[in-house]
């Protein structure tokens, strides 16, 4: 049965999970690539309304976001290997970290889409017709004008995003992945200190999470230095939860007030 | 010169604009009148094709269009040579003043950095805003921004300025700062048309009132004539709701 | 792929039979976590000393950290404390007696916990300092100014966030197999393991998933038509 509490075993576990740091890594970027570049081709024919294709990325957003991230693992895991092999490519062989990448990749992306979508409409539509008006043309109007302001919207969200994503990596364990999770519980199996184990764990996760938080925030200050006052973080912080990415235009509208008057 | 011939524009079955003519010589000041929703704007953002018109012919100077044919193009023409003041400022709000005013002769005008900085900077001190330059718009009033949007507009040489409702979005006491530039660019003799409620300007800066209702040009004129003996009932009772008691008799 | 549609149909309604589970766990823990975290933004709005850095500690662990972290370190932390009260008091209680069950809400209560604190800190924050002050200038003291006039308006403004808490309570639920309770997730492992048509399983399990959520949004959706009547006119 279990051991006392011994927090020299804390101190001995952080360097060995660390040691899968790595791996954590590997998988936020390697999924937040994926995400942002199938996010970004999701929210395209939403913002350009282009008629059956909108449709189809609504049922996509609503899938991957309308399902647990776990229940996604093993659906991809089992159905994509056996997908494929209609079309003769055989998956038997391919490591378990690229199905987890697939599917973090995929679920990230639907939150992305959600959040071009909404950071683009959420800039005033009387700064595009400004650039009309000074003469610009669509293309123009879109990537000086409504691309940086809404990028700069974005930012919090993304923040978001980003953390919510590194927090859900730690499932990964479930299909096998060495992750730092996984690490963590091979460590007790080995020891059967299980609180110290989990305990490094978090504290690990708690530190990647700050550093990721405040570097995020320097650059969600430097997009928005146009704004006279810098949007108070405090009432931010609420948005920076991934259950909330539909409550994004409340968070517009808290920040429109901040930034006018 | 301009000249507006039959322009008509509805919002879904709702008709906004029911055939309007009009014709603004070169270095007029028109003031547009008329109670709300008669059109005025519609009026203003056709011109810039921020509407499209169903149907009518628009010229300003020596390019005509036809507002049923009009192409990517020709509404790209059309915008180069005018200019819009919004009600809202609409300043970019990821841009300094200085930016603001830039970013028409970078990206339209295509002038190099340098001299388009230098015509900014003169512009911008023309209005008042010599001091402002790296401001963003949300630490500039009211007032001072839509002196950077009046700015802008000047930065584009457009032939014609319109103003849509320049003041009625500012704090009272800010209203004459903002009103002293138009007057001052005014008497330059640029062409402008001006959406406005401010009576004391339009009787003093106008050289043209024109009175619009429900879609239409009901009543134009010199504001001498029209403000102290207005032909239309029509005309005559809004001037008596929207004047206090004495200004328009001169 | 060859899908078994007849499978999928009896997964699906054997899954159907575990549904109270998950929803007991989602509703427990969004009730418990908005109970803790009204309490935890209140503690920092008002900037109540000693318990105010705690509370801030709280909500930065918590939402810095996984949730399956919280799961785990409640189920193998909670026994030593437990069994180490009840020895030191002679009591004849011990951890083994403890449901299952109740570690998985326990902990998932303190998660929901910290985001709701968020999310209700964020509503008061919506709610204008006129508000309270027009309160106040009518004679009523700060509890009275809170209940009738700032939480209605806040509950209105954070409904948004409140349903998406909830379905990302629901979706959490998932986790709840790491400590043997039988929800949505483990019974499909369960009724896939006699036929290894895991995919088959997985998929009824997630359109039950996929099904709940768009339930809740819509009825969301309603209630925040309903509520928000008095706001009508307002900037949209």
């Amino acid at each position: 049965m279990e051991q006392e509490f011994d927090f020299t075993y804390v101190l001995q576990f952080i360097p060995k999970i660390l040691s899968t740091l790595g791996t954590t890594l590997t998988i936020v970027g390697g999924s937040l690539v994926l995400g942002l570049a199938a996010g970004l081709l999701a929210a395209l024919p939403r913002l350009y309304k282009i008629p059956f294709l909108r449709r189809v990325s609504q049922v996509y957003v609503s899938f991957f976001r309308g399902t647990p991230i776990l229940i996604q693992l093993f659906l991809l895991y089992y159905g994509l290997p056996e997908l494929l092999k209609q079309a003769d490519i055989d998956l038997s062989k391919t490591p378990v970290l690229v199905f987890v990448i697939l599917t973090y990749g995929l679920h990230v992306s639907a939150y992305v889409s959600e959040m071009i979508r909404a950071s683009v409409e959420s800039v005033d539509r009387g700064q595009v017709e400004a650039a009309y008006s000074v003469g610009m043309n669509g293309v123009q109007a879109f990537t000086r004008i409504v691309l940086p302001q809404a990028l700069a919207i974005a930012v919090p969200v993304f923040a978001n995003l980003l953390l919510a994503l590194l927090k859900d990596t730690s499932l990964a364990f479930t299909l096998g992945v060495m992750e730092m999770t996984g690490k963590a519980s091979s460590l007790t199996t080995l020891t059967q200190h299980f609180v110290e184990a989990y305990l490094s764990l978090a504290l690990i996760y708690l530190a990647v999470c700050l550093v990721l938080e405040r570097l995020l925030r320097v650059l969600e200050r430097r997009l928005l230095r146009h704004e006279a006052r810098p949007v108070p973080a405090k009432s931010f912080e609420s948005w920076r939860t991934k259950w909330l990415p539909f409550g994004l235009p409340q968070a517009f509208k808290l920040r429109s007030k901040g930034g006018d008057a | 010169m301009i000249r507006l011939q039959g322009i008509e524009k509805s919002f879904g079955r709702h008709p906004m604009l029911k055939g309007i003519d009009l014709e603004i010589g070169t270095g007029e000041v028109v003031v547009i009148l008329g109670p709300s929703g008669s059109g005025k704007t519609t009026l203003l953002r056709c011109l810039n094709f921020l509407e499209k018109p169903n149907a009518g012919r628009i010229r300003v100077g020596d390019y005509e269009v036809d507002c049923r044919t009009a192409g990517k193009k020709e509404i790209q023409q059309l915008r180069l040579r005018t200019a819009m003041v919004f009600q809202q400022y609409n300043l970019f709000r990821h841009k300094t003043a200085l930016e603001n005013v830039m970013e028409g002769l970078l990206v339209v005008r295509k002038l190099p950095k340098r001299e388009a900085r230098e015509q900014s900077v003169q512009l911008l001190e023309k209005v008042g805003l010599g001091g402002k330059l790296d401001a963003y718009p949300s630490q500039l009033s009211g007032g001072q921004q839509q002196r950077v949007g009046i700015a802008r507009a000047l930065a584009l040489n457009p032939e014609v300025i319109l103003f849509d409702e320049p003041t009625s979005a500012l704090d009272p006491e800010l209203v004459g700062e903002v009103l002293s530039v138009i007057r001052k660019i005014a008497k330059e003799g640029i062409t402008m048309i001006v959406v406005t409620h401010e009576m004391g300007f339009a009787q003093d800066v106008a050289n043209h009132v024109v009175f619009m209702d429900e879609g239409k040009v009901v009543e134009e004129g010199h504001p001498n004539r029209l403000f102290s003996s207005p032909k239309e009932e029509r005309t005559r009772q809004f001037l008596k709701r929207i004047t206090p008691d004495g200004v328009y008799s001169i | 792929m060859k899908l078994d549609p007849s499978f999928i149909w009896k997964a699906f309604v054997e899954l159907l039979s575990v549904v109270p589970t998950t929803l007991l766990i989602t509703v427990v823990s969004v009730a418990c976590g908005l109970l803790i975290g009204t309490a935890i933004a209140l503690i920092r709005t008002f900037r109540v000393p000693v318990l105010h850095p705690v509370a801030a500690a709280y909500v930065t662990f918590f939402r810095g950290t996984p949730m399956i972290t919280h799961l785990l370190l409640i189920y193998f932390g909670m026994p030593l404390i437990v069994d180490g009260v009840s020895a030191f008091f002679g009591w004849p209680f011990r951890s083994s007696a403890i449901p299952m069950i109740a570690f998985a809400l326990l902990s998932f209560s303190i998660t929901a916990g910290a985001y709701a604190s968020e999310v209700v800190r964020s509503g008061l924050i919506a709610v204008s300092k006129g508000q309270l002050e027009a309160a106040y200038s009518i004679g009523m003291t700060t509890p009275q100014a809170l209940r009738r006039i700032v939480f209605p308006q806040a509950f209105a403004a954070s409904l948004p966030n409140i349903t998406q808490l909830f379905i990302g309570m629901l979706h959490g639920s998932t986790l709840a197999f790491a400590v043997s309770v039988v929800e949505i997730n483990a019974k499909a492992q369960i009724v896939a393991a006699t036929n290894w048509k895991f995919f088959d399983a997985y998929l009824a399990a997630a359109l039950i998933f996929w099904g709940l959520t768009v339930l809740i949004e819509r009825a969301a959706g309603l209630l925040e038509r309903r509520i928000q009547l008095y706001n009508r006119g307002g900037v949209a």
